[in-house]
């Protein structure tokens, strides 16, 4: 059985894909975490870095394996001898399908946390109902591959379900680019689906629009904070009218 | 933290340097409020008192720092953050 299905033109730009998610992951996780330290009564901050924290070491756990599976180091090749030697040779196998399945694993249990913070009531049985079907889709993927396509597809979608409501509310153009990303996103998990090597690369590269979109977003972020308001030398979000705000 | 934010800007918006009086009307707070969050801003050295001036009262002015305006900077890209997720 094939453990990853790129096509092989493609191996290696994949890695670098995943890379790169992994550095915009990992930006959107210092950033909440530097908002949580900033401001500690708002839990939103950690659970949000922890969602993209788990994410990014998802991405973390894929490039590994794939880079050992995909590239001949010394030190992997004396292991696999001494693996070939003692007879072993299924537990080669048994490294990739434990990488594969902390990226699987890490990669779900992150998206399911972003989406419960916008949830308003959260139920411990429903929590761990869902913690064991994002478990079971996780193991079961390496033998139905697509299943961790399916299950990343259906939290996607209820991702992008809160952030419209949001972004109906706020009509703010950060919400709505975040929206997109994950819409390109769920896209790339539909064609990931399909066992093809040509849909599979394209995946890879419509998952790397929507990380990109994520990058820019992040940029955004960092740059109109630092804005001026218009109509005077204060900066974008601080001051406002307090006289509205503060009874004594 | 929205309070820190609007007395900070409102010492900005005055070139950098507020009297206590006119910072206490522009963030609306109260004397007793105000000389709390003082000593916690100059605590954190977010503001500082104009030292030449201390002896006379009635001229004491506030200055802003630079790690006051870099909490600004930062206190704004959480606001941005947080608009973003709707968090």
């Amino acid at each position: 059985m094939k453990i990853v299905l790129t096509p092989d033109w493609f191996l290696g730009f994949d890695v670098l894909i995943e890379l790169f998610s992994f550095i915009v992951l990992v930006i959107f996780l210092i950033s909440s975490i530097q908002n949580y330290r900033m401001n500690k009564n708002k839990k939103n901050f950690l659970y949000i870095g922890i969602g993209f924290g788990l994410i990014a070491l998802a991405q973390l756990a894929t490039i590994l394996t794939k880079t050992v599976l995909y590239y001949d180091f010394n030190l992997i090749r004396q292991v696999g001898q001494a693996i070939i030697t003692s007879n072993f040779v299924s537990s080669v196998d048994i490294f990739y399908y434990i990488g594969f399945f902390f990226y699987k694993f890490l990669t779900l249990v992150g998206f399911y946390i972003i989406y419960r913070l916008h949830s308003k009531r959260t139920y411990l049985g429903e929590s761990l109902l869902f913690g064991y079907f994002i478990l079971i889709s996780a193991l079961l993927s390496t033998e139905i591959y697509y299943l961790f396509h399916l299950t990343c597809l259906g939290i996607l979608l209820l991702i992008m379900r809160n952030y419209y409501g949001i972004y109906k509310e706020n009509h703010f153009l950060n919400t709505k680019i975040l929206l997109i990303a994950f819409g390109i996103l769920s896209l790339s998990q539909i064609l990931f689906i399909f066992p093809n090597g040509a849909l599979q690369a394209t995946a890879n590269i419509v998952e790397l629009i929507s990380y990109t979109l994520l990058l820019f977003l992040a940029i955004k972020i960092g740059k109109n904070g630092k804005k001026k308001k218009s109509d005077g030398d204060n900066i974008r979000y601080a001051g406002g009218n307090p006289s509205k705000r503060r009874k004594h | 933290m929205e309070i820190i934010s609007d007395m900070l800007v409102a010492i900005l918006q005055k070139g950098g340097s507020i009297k206590p009086t006119h910072l206490m009307y522009k963030a609306n707070l109260s004397h007793n409020q105000m000389k709390g969050y003082l000593e916690e801003l100059e605590k954190k050295n977010l503001i500082a008192r104009n030292d030449n001036e201390k002896e006379a009262k009635e001229k004491v002015s506030i200055k802003i720092t630079s790690n006051g305006r870099t909490f600004l900077i930062k206190y704004s890209e959480m606001k941005e953050f947080e608009k973003t997720f709707g968090l």
